[in-house]
C-alpha cells in the first residue's frame, strides 16, 4: 500500500521535505511507518519520542493499522497561542 | 443547558486582529452575566534572546478539527453560551496579539474555567507552531 506523509514545523528542515510517499506492506502500523521514516531520515531519530503522529485530522497511536491512501502527518509538540 | 446549544466561531487568519471590530461583534442573551476575554500577545524574548516577531504555522484542517473537538468538550463541561476564538498565523510582531478568545456564560466561574481549559487544550492538541524571527 501507499501512504502520503507530510512533515510540519522543523521536521521539514530535518527531512528536507514537506511531503513524501512511502510504500508499505499491507497491515503495517503507524509505528512501523515512523520507524521506516527514521531509517530514511536519520535526523528524525532525536525527535522519536516527542514526534506526534496523525492520520487525516486525528491523532493516532503507534499501533494504528494503516490503510492504502492514508494521509499521515508527523510534527513536533504543538505551540499555539 | 445542553452542550449542543453552544455557539462557536473559529477564525484562523493571516490578518492582524481587529480587537475593536471583534468587541463590537459581541452577542450575549439576557441570561448571560459573564464575558471573559483572553489575549495572547507575542513576547519580546524567546529562550532569553530578543526577537522581532513570531512566525506561526498551522496544519489548518487538523487545527480546525481539533479546535472543534475542544469546543465540544467545553460545551459538555460548562453551560457556555458562546465561544469565539481567533488565532493568527504568519508573522506576528512583538506586542501584537496572536490569540483572541471570548467566552460568554451565565456566571464568571464557568466563563473563566472554560477559557482556561480551552487555551490549555489548544496548547496540548492544536497543530500550530511558531518560530522566532530575530
Amino acid at each position: 500500500m501507499t501512504v502520503q506523509v507530510s512533515f510540519y514545523s522543523y521536521l521539514k528542515e530535518l527531512t528536507g521535505a514537506s511531503q513524501v510517499t512511502e510504500q508499505l506492506a499491507d497491515g503495517s502500523t503507524l509505528g512501523e511507518l515512523h520507524g521506516r521514516l527514521i531509517e530514511r531520515f536519520p535526523k528524525l531519530e532525536a525527535m522519536r519520542r516527542s514526534t506526534l503522529l496523525a492520520v487525516g485530522v486525528d491523532y493516532q497511536g503507534a499501533d494504528y493499522a494503516l490503510r492504502d491512501g492514508d494521509q499521515v502527518s508527523l510534527f513536533p509538540p504543538v505551540q499555539g497561542g | 443547558m445542553s452542550g449542543r446549544r453552544m455557539k462557536t466561531e473559529l477564525t484562523i487568519t493571516r490578518e492582524p486582529l481587529d480587537e475593536t471590530r471583534l468587541l463590537r461583534g459581541r452577542k450575549a442573551s439576557a441570561g448571560m452575566g459573564a464575558v471573559v476575554y483572553f489575549l495572547g500577545v507575542v513576547r519580546g524574548t524567546e529562550e532569553e534572546t530578543s526577537i522581532r516577531a513570531l512566525d506561526y504555522e498551522a496544519f489548518e484542517p487538523m487545527a480546525r478539527h481539533q479546535f472543534e473537538l475542544i469546543f465540544q468538550q467545553v460545551a459538555k463541561r460548562w453551560p457556555i453560551e458562546s465561544v469565539r476564538l481567533v488565532h493568527r498565523i504568519g508573522e506576528v510582531v512583538v506586542n501584537e496579539p496572536s490569540l483572541w478568545v471570548e467566552v460568554v456564560a451565565p456566571h464568571r466561574g464557568e466563563a473563566f474555567a472554560a477559557c482556561q481549559y480551552l487555551i490549555d487544550e489548544m496548547k496540548r492538541l492544536v497543530p500550530i507552531w511558531k518560530r522566532a524571527v530575530r
